[in-house]
């Protein structure tokens, strides 16, 4: 038996380590030119709004999907980032709106409340694991969506915020880039963030929290036997993602200048980032970026116009296809190595 | 006003229990949690809904329909969780929340996102009992769950089946040296769970409006009596139930019908983190 799995071994070794460099090389080549693509793209659309708002968004969801796999990489699944993205768009939202102060300044305490909000969601979760953490998040974006349908004298309850005011402008010099008007200017500002993003949790991945995380995920005993304070690593961890998710949430505000209880806080924006995550590759650093690029357009320049209501089922049928046929995501399947 | 929120309490957790008993098979049996639960309730619902609507069909006959639609339904989401692999609870939770959103399209797709209601001319009526209103509606869902309670409560606990059922969901292995088919054991779960569902369907589109994001708290309201009660202990789904439909009666007099949403969840997050080890919770022993 041994002698027969020994050549066995050395040929799937030399199987896998050829192609891994060539892979390697054509993928790296594949992020560059895909940088690139998104620099130019409204030069190449044409200064289309509609394509250049689609695309917005896709990045917007991409950063909450980038945020919500900071969480993902202690192998956490959250079905309920949409309680971190609502709580940041209203937070922001209010502030702007009731007080008047600028959204460059609410947009970080939107984030900042989300933290808070993580806060509370870690102490009560954070001594579950696996499926009874995800059940615990999907029940915990019940409580602030109830709670703002309900405050009516802050929140105006299920009727909404309207007329939120946009993005100001910047100047810098004698150069003014009018953020809130310009399609093409809050499209450069959400790359700017997911590029920003990305190197976070690129930064994340490879320093010691980040390898503390993948240990938790890997082998939890293990990790803690060699020291590593499990809980104090989830909750950071935790509380990082609740952040940005509620900087995605609350640049969604700023730039729709709508939201509502069912909207923001909806099955749409916990469903989204998971999505994104679990398709484009859990392990990987760019993979859920990546899958909302890829995924929002599709479903908006085809899926939409094909089938007005009931579009987002492609979603759903990504899900399952992909943790049946594809438990690594499609990124993470190209780049075996993490 | 107390007598009444006591009535629909008992009247809605009794539903409730039927509604989280096909849960509970389900998970006990096979450690999936169907997230899509509420979702196919719905779907059963609507169902019910277009027959009695387009073909008029007499509401009593819409059960049986509903529940061939369901277990054609809970056959195929069988066959796609066993294709999952370790850890297999979190991955059925994910793969379900998938088919959650494909159904919650599909159902926005075929029956638009308008609220629908089947109505039953002796729903409508009630009659009073000393001082307290009760609705027909509140009778005949009390009954009638009670009624298939008890028959899956004999089920499981009377007959060689729910013997075998009973051992499966306490351990598999045990179970199968003792010669229990365990794979067909999970096909009788899935196919009780859908009579179960196909049940309440039509009962919860006949007494609740139907829309297609309506499933979500069904869900929700499935998990939390399942975690509190554990599974296979069918007066513990029934205490669960009747505990879950008087604290949302209570909330709805003391704050309001709009914060009933969030008593289900306060109560599984608060189970949760008193249990955090799990329904079958033995702890780290």
């Amino acid at each position: 038996m041994q002698n027969g799995e020994e050549p066995n071994k050395i040929i799937s070794i030399e199987k896998n380590s050829k192609p891994r460099v060539k892979r390697r090389r054509v993928d790296e080549g594949g992020l560059v030119l895909l940088f690139f693509v998104l620099l130019l793209l409204p030069v190449l659309v044409r200064h289309d709004d509609y394509i250049l708002q689609v695309f917005t968004h896709a990045l917007l969801l991409a950063t909450l999907a980038l945020a919500w796999n900071i969480l993902g990489i202690s192998g956490s699944i959250s079905l309920g980032h949409a309680a971190f993205f609502g709580a940041g768009a209203y937070t922001s939202a209010l502030l702007s709106l009731e007080s008047g102060i600028s959204p460059w300044l609410t947009i970080p305490l939107g984030g900042l409340l989300s933290s808070g909000l993580g806060l509370v969601m870690g102490l009560i979760c954070m001594r579950l694991r696996g499926a009874y953490f995800a059940l615990a998040t999907l029940a915990f974006v019940e409580i602030p969506r109830v709670i703002t349908d309900n405050w009516d004298g802050l929140t105006r309850g299920s009727l909404g915020l309207v007329g939120l005011p946009g993005l100001p402008s910047l100047h810098l010099g004698s150069w003014y880039i009018h953020i809130g008007s310009s399609v093409a200017a809050s499209y450069y500002l959400v790359l700017i963030h997911a590029l920003f993003l990305s190197g976070l949790v690129g930064f994340i991945f490879h320093s010691n929290l980040g390898i503390a995380l993948q240990a938790i995920r890997e082998e939890e005993i293990a990790a803690q036997s060699i020291g590593i304070r499990i809980e104090r690593f989830r909750l950071f961890s935790l509380l990082v993602s609740a952040f940005f998710a509620g900087v995605s949430g609350a640049c969604y505000a700023h730039m729709v200048r709508y939201i509502g209880p069912e909207l923001v806080y909806g099955i749409h924006f916990s469903a989204a980032p998971m999505i994104f995550a679990l398709c484009g590759g859990r392990l990987t650093i760019v993979g859920p970026a990546l899958a909302a690029l890829i995924l929002y357009p599709v479903d908006q320049f085809i899926f939409h116009p094909l089938l007005p209501a009931g579009h987002e089922f492609l979603y759903g049928a990504v899900l399952v296809l992909v943790v049946i046929y594809l438990p690594r995501g499609f990124w993470g399947s190209i780049r075996k190595a993490p | 006003m107390w007598t009444t929120a006591l009535i629909s309490g008992i009247s809605l957790g009794s539903f409730y229990t039927l509604i989280a008993l096909g849960f509970a098979l389900i998970y006990g049996v096979t450690r999936n949690f169907n997230l899509a639960h509420g979702e196919l309730l719905v779907l059963a619902g609507y169902a019910a809904y277009w027959l009695w609507k387009t073909w008029t069909i007499p509401f009593l006959m819409t059960f049986p329909a509903a529940v061939i639609v369901m277990l054609v339904a809970c056959f195929v989401l069988q066959r796609l969780f066993s294709r999952l692999g370790e850890p297999r609870e979190l991955n059925s939770i994910v793969l379900s929340f998938g088919i959650v959103i494909l159904l919650q399209n599909a159902m926005l797709f075929l029956f638009s996102s308008d609220y629908r209601l089947i109505r039953v001319p002796a729903f409508g009526k009630g009659l009073f009992l000393f001082d307290a209103y009760i609705s027909n509606s509140q009778l005949i869902l009390l009954l009638l769950s009670l009624v298939v309670i008890g028959l899956i409560s004999l089920l499981m606990n009377r007959t060689y089946l729910g013997k075998a059922l009973r051992a499966t969901i306490q351990d598999k292995e045990a179970a199968a040296l003792a010669g229990i088919h365990v794979k067909a054991m999970g096909t009788i779960a899935f196919s009780l769970g859908a009579v179960l569902i196909g049940l309440a369907g039509p009962l919860y589109g006949a007494t609740h409006y139907l829309y297609p994001s309506t499933g979500h708290s069904v869900t929700l309201l499935a998990i939390t009596i399942t975690i509190f009660a554990g599974v296979g202990r069918m007066r513990g789904v029934i205490l669960a139930g009747w505990i879950l439909g008087l604290a949302e009666s209570v909330a709805v007099i003391l704050l309001g019908a709009s914060w009933r949403e969030m008593v289900g969840a306060v109560l599984l997050i608060s189970f949760l983190f008193f249990k955090p080890h799990g329904i079958l919770g033995k702890g780290e022993q």
